[in-house]
């Protein structure tokens, strides 16, 4: 953009040299433009994660790139935009909304779980940040995990609404306490900062489901238009799925929307010892 | 020049078109030659069923679920106040609560144990290392037990021990 504009002004005095008076108001109007501040480079080294899937004897490296942090953005996605964009067209991520509601940007980032979008550059220059991709998954590329397993066991739960007897007419009515036991739960967005957080999911994660997953499962027992809470919980008596959960709490801690993913697993817990 | 450039823009597509990633996954598992798993791609994941199943569930068991959980929880929460009488009372006054705690701390210690070997050593990844694991930590547990037995019947008992000693 700012380099842009530098184009432009120093292209003017020549212009209004050769070309005729007619073209002179055009000209002016461009010299009495603002000349925007110029801010000092405020140059930030950031070390992120390459792996490249088709050279795949070449271990992964991090890879360093030195950005103006004056002329990019205020998040972590804007930095990567950047260096995708102006330094390596070969650095590969995922991102789509840019504003933390499609969950895509999940990545590990100065050593927490979160979404590079609402993850502010730390304008620190002396301390280089490091990007990597959420630990101990698959990695396709660069920054992008395998997330398929994540979603098997989001498939496994059964998201969704049943019930046998729907209401003879109209919709299934629910009280505002019943609706009050959902808030904190339907919010997630299933960017698996949680799980890939939490080293139970590191070391069992073929069988134990993971925070994410847990607090959909009780996001659907909790509901009370649904019908199958027994089934729902029965399917969680088991050594893995459910009870692999050693408290340790790095999912609440990681989630970048904020919500208890331990909190709804606790309740899990609860609600089987009292069946 | 102009054929392996076309092989090469074409290959891609198709792969894309047809089936996308599970052609791509069994091309590269052809090309090293497993074909005993039908996923499996080296180093890669393994995957039961194809991308769209879900994962599944063991059979169901409350023993190994709810009803372990209860009793672990319950029993941690009951060593704290019977740490806390051992600690007021002495052992030969009440060689019930001797007993009572030998066996609780052992147990416990046991569920303990025994979390960490389902965690680290499980038998699916490790068939040979998990069940001797497993076997060997039983046979302490066991012999633990009858140890704390004989001590708090035949010696001063677990809770003068630990008097002792902490007086020494």
């Amino acid at each position: 953009m700012q380099g842009n504009l530098a184009k432009l002004t120093l292209s003017l005095p020549r212009t209004s040299a050769l070309r005729s008076p007619v073209r002179t108001f055009a000209t002016s109007a461009a010299r009495w433009q603002a000349v925007p501040t110029e801010k000092p480079a405020l140059m930030k080294e950031f070390k992120i994660y390459r792996w490249n899937p088709d050279e795949p004897e070449k271990k992964p490296t991090l890879q360093k790139y030195t950005i103006d942090l004056n002329q990019t953005g205020p998040m972590v996605l804007d930095a990567l935009i950047k260096i995708k964009n102006e330094m390596d067209p070969t650095l590969t991520f995922r991102r789509s909304c840019r504003e933390g509601i499609c969950g895509s940007c999940a990545m590990n980032i100065d050593g927490q779980n979160t979404l590079a979008c609402l993850c502010r550059i730390d304008r620190n220059t002396g301390k280089d940040s490091k990007i990597y991709p959420l630990p101990h998954m698959y990695i396709v590329k660069d920054l992008v995990p395998d997330l398929t397993l994540f979603y098997k066991q989001y498939k496994s739960i059964k998201p969704y609404l049943q019930n046998d007897n729907p209401p003879e007419k109209g919709e299934f009515l629910q009280s505002p306490e019943d609706r009050k036991k959902l808030d904190g739960l339907y919010e997630c967005i299933l960017c698996a900062c949680c799980s890939t957080s939490c080293p139970s999911y590191w070391w069992n994660q073929d069988e134990y489901l993971g925070p994410a997953t847990l607090m959909q499962a009780y996001r659907w027992i909790a509901d009370s238009r649904d019908g199958y809470g027994a089934q729902r919980k029965e399917q969680l008596q088991n050594e893995m799925s459910l009870y692999r959960c050693h408290t340790i709490f790095n999912c609440s801690r990681t989630c970048p929307k904020g919500l208890n993913p331990a909190a709804a697993i606790a309740k899990i817990k609860l609600e089987l010892a009292a069946d | 020049m102009s054929a392996s450039i076309l092989l090469r823009s074409t290959l891609p597509k198709t792969f894309a078109s047809t089936t996308g990633r599970i052609v791509l996954r069994s091309a590269l598992q052809v090309r090293h030659g497993s074909s005993s798993t039908p996923h499996y791609v080296p180093g890669g994941p393994i995957y039961q069923g194809t991308v769209n199943d879900p994962t599944t569930f063991p059979p169901p068991s409350k023993t190994h679920g709810s009803y372990h959980w209860a009793f672990e929880r319950l029993l941690s929460a009951a060593l704290v106040p019977m740490t806390a009488a051992a600690f007021a009372t002495s052992g030969t006054a009440y060689p019930v609560l001797d007993g009572l705690l030998g066996i609780s701390l052992v147990m416990h210690s046991h569920i303990g144990f025994d979390s960490m070997v389902v965690d680290y050593l499980h038998k699916r990844k490790f068939p040979i290392i998990g069940p001797v694991i497993t076997w060997t930590l039983r046979t302490a547990t066991v012999g633990v037990l009858v140890g704390v037995y004989q001590f708090n019947t035949n010696d001063i008992g677990l809770t003068e021990l630990i008097a002792k000693v902490w007086a020494a």
